[in-house]
């Protein structure tokens, strides 16, 4: 089987997994005490009113038929309509999509630059002070909360030392006409790019320690390798032995780590989001369930999951791309 | 009638494997045995120490609150009532030796005070009980459900095998977090529900460790003539194949009550898990995050705690998982 092959075999097997999901949301949104008609009209609404809003939502009707209607919906690209923003739900994944993306992207960014040079000293320097240092950072971040990470660094890069702002973020292709204080497009990158980096470095902690983690324990196989070894014998100079023979290899359980991490990374941008009151996914789902605006609450946890589904695709065909012992899937 | 006779016996070794004449390499699945490596291990014996510490914190603490109705938060002379506010309010104290805007730390109460004047010391003492209960008792879900789901997938295969995969696959995607937010926004936000949520979405986790363990046990000589000799399914997979599985399961039980505690710290801080005014780390951040500026240490002490805490539990599951595992030992 080809790459390409492959490729569509992969997404085709999605497909269940984003229906499965479609389901789960389906009957937990379904299940939200409280009513959506009582929260648009007050507490004392004419019974006329409410059946206008229940025909309009499609309320009255009978759960499995909702459900079905909704499933085709999806297949068509209608995540169906915003109770309380009265705009569909696509509508508003698309006007916050790319701010999550654009800090879950540079969380990995900060996460993967520093994270291999770090596990590949540390494994090349074994048991020395320096491997030492890097697996006790590495220890200390995977067990520290995200958001407590950024609560620290709000305290003392904006409240302590003033240098960068503590809350909001936007793209840096944003209009310099909706960025206070900025005249070009370069003060709005600056800015950008300010507001990105405390929410960046919180979010991306946890994927650099567990990348370093698997980094570090995949490269000390590897440099065990009697090919690595052959290659030392042959009197290849260190440098040479690291880059070009023993660490390619060693990045097939990096990458599946990489894949893994970002179900974490947009569960983790909930939080983070949160802290720095950024206007993204994360926020709205919250927003979403605070509101009881159930199909924005399914539309958004669609959203994160087939998000989730793509970057595990990517993963596997780089996997299969980088390895030629994978078979594609065949038995 | 011999398999099952072995059967029993296996099953009693895993618990206590300190008969003589044991082969050595079924002696690693054993719990003394396991205990035996962490003992050697100094990192693992740290963390062991620090959880045990924690656990009989929390236990004491959880006496306290169910049994005693805080009584003796009033009687030990450096605790305070962890939920109601104090009679004489200093809000927002620092930590003794230091001092804010608002006034200078005391040994009365050595961390400092919260927004509503009660003793952050008294309080992060008493947020164990939410954070252990809630870490072992999901843990304890997703073991549970994770092994029979597992278990049962990879012992039948087939059409078992495949819904049960597709259904925790679709568990599995969505982000854990968002998972169980939208399972709390369903049925409450309360923290026993958080903790199913925790334990229900940590199913996937165990059950492809188990799965991958049952299907290549499933081979194994000892299970086909097991089933010669006519012992039932439901008893190969508990006296044979869990027990077999028990090294690789502990270790990953370890490490995820550790994301549970964070899972559960994130939800009360995002309002979802252990209401006001009951003591929890996450809602505590939570609280601080309001008060960052005139009482920086208020959001420095929960995050601590976390901190220590779920450090403790990965260094027992690193040390565990060097321990058993045969590659560094021989």
């Amino acid at each position: 089987m080809g790459l390409l092959r492959y490729t569509v075999w992969r997404c085709l097997q999605a497909i269940p997994v984003l229906v499965g999901i479609l389901t789960i949301t389906f009957f937990l949104t379904n299940a939200i005490p409280g009513d959506p008609v009582s929260i648009m009209l007050g507490p004392t609404p004419s019974a006329e009113m409410v059946e206008q809003i229940q025909a309009r939502y499609g309320l009255d009707r009978p759960l499995h038929e909702r459900y079905f209607s909704y499933l085709a919906g999806v297949a068509q690209g209608d995540l169906g309509h915003s109770i309380y923003y009265d705009v569909p739900v696509l509508t508003k994944i698309i006007e916050r999509l790319p701010v999550t993306a654009y800090l879950v992207f540079s969380a990995f960014g900060f996460a993967l630059l520093t994270a291999i040079p770090l596990g590949v000293i540390s494994a090349k320097r074994r048991n020395e002070p320096v491997d030492h240092v890097s697996r006790i950072v590495a220890l200390i971040g995977v067990s520290t909360p995200s958001f407590w990470i950024g609560l620290l660094l709000i305290i003392v890069f904006s409240f302590q030392l003033g240098l960068l702002p503590a809350t909001g973020l936007f793209l840096p292709w944003a209009d310099p006409a909706n960025v206070r204080g900025a005249a070009t497009q370069f003060d709005v990158v600056v800015e950008s790019f300010k507001r990105l980096l405390m929410p960046m470095v919180a979010l991306g902690t946890l994927q650099m320690a567990s990348i370093t983690r698997i980094e570090r324990s995949s490269m000390v196989d590897s440099l065990q390798n009697e090919y690595v070894k052959l290659a030392r014998a042959y009197g290849v100079d260190e440098r040479g032995v690291i880059w070009k023979h023993a660490f390619k290899p060693a990045q097939l359980p990096v990458i599946t780590i990489v894949g893994l991490g970002l179900s974490t990374a947009l569960g983790g941008a909930v939080l983070i989001e949160t802290v720095f009151e950024i206007n993204g996914m994360g926020r709205l789902i919250i927003q979403a369930i605070n509101n009881q605006d159930y199909p924005l609450v399914m539309g958004t946890t669609f959203m994160l999951g087939a998000l989730y589904l793509v970057g595990v695709i990517i993963t596997d065909i780089s996997y299969a791309y980088i390895d030629p012992r994978v078979s594609y899937g065949e038995k | 009638m011999m398999a099952v006779h072995e059967t029993q016996g296996e099953e009693e070794f895993a618990d206590e494997p300190t008969e003589g004449g044991v082969d050595e390499v079924e002696a690693r699945v054993g719990l003394a045995y396991t205990l035996k490596q962490v003992k050697r291990d100094s990192t693992a014996r740290m963390g062991f120490y620090i959880i045990a510490f924690i656990t009989a914190i929390a236990a004491f603490v959880s006496i306290d609150y169910y049994l005693l109705d805080y009584a003796m938060a009033k009687a030990i002379p450096f605790l305070h009532h962890p939920e109601r506010d104090p009679e004489v309010i200093n809000t927002l104290l620092p930590p003794v030796g230091m001092e804010n805007g608002l006034g200078s730390g005391t040994w009365e109460h050595p961390l400092g005070t919260d927004h509503r004047g009660r003793d952050i010391l008294t309080r992060l003492i008493y947020g164990t009980r939410i954070a252990m209960t809630v870490g072992f008792m999901a843990t304890a879900i997703g073991l549970v459900g994770g092994t029979l789901v597992g278990a049962v997938s990879g012992y039948y295969g087939g059409w078992v095998d495949d819904v049960l995969q597709r259904i925790t696959d679709t568990i599995y995607a969505i982000p854990f977090l968002v998972l169980v937010i939208a399972f709390m926004s369903a049925f409450g936000r309360d923290i026993s529900y958080a903790m199913v949520g925790v334990g229900i979405a940590s199913i996937p986790v165990f059950n492809r460790l188990i799965r991958s363990r049952v299907v290549s046990i499933r081979e194994e000589e000892y299970i086909e003539a097991a089933k010669a000799a006519g012992v039932k399914d439901r008893n190969i997979i508990l006296r044979h194949v869990i027990p077999n599985s028990f090294a690789p399961v502990l270790v990953q039980a370890t490490l995820q009550v550790g994301v549970s505690i964070l899972i559960v710290a994130g939800l009360s801080f995002l309002g979802f898990g252990a209401q006001p005014p009951t003591p929890s780390w996450g809602q505590m951040l939570a609280a601080s995050r309001n008060y960052m500026l005139p009482a920086p240490t208020f959001s420095i002490w929960p995050g601590i705690a976390i901190l220590v805490t779920v450090v403790a539990f990965n260094l027992l599951g690193d040390g565990l998982q060097d321990a058993l595992d045969p590659r560094i030992n021989n």
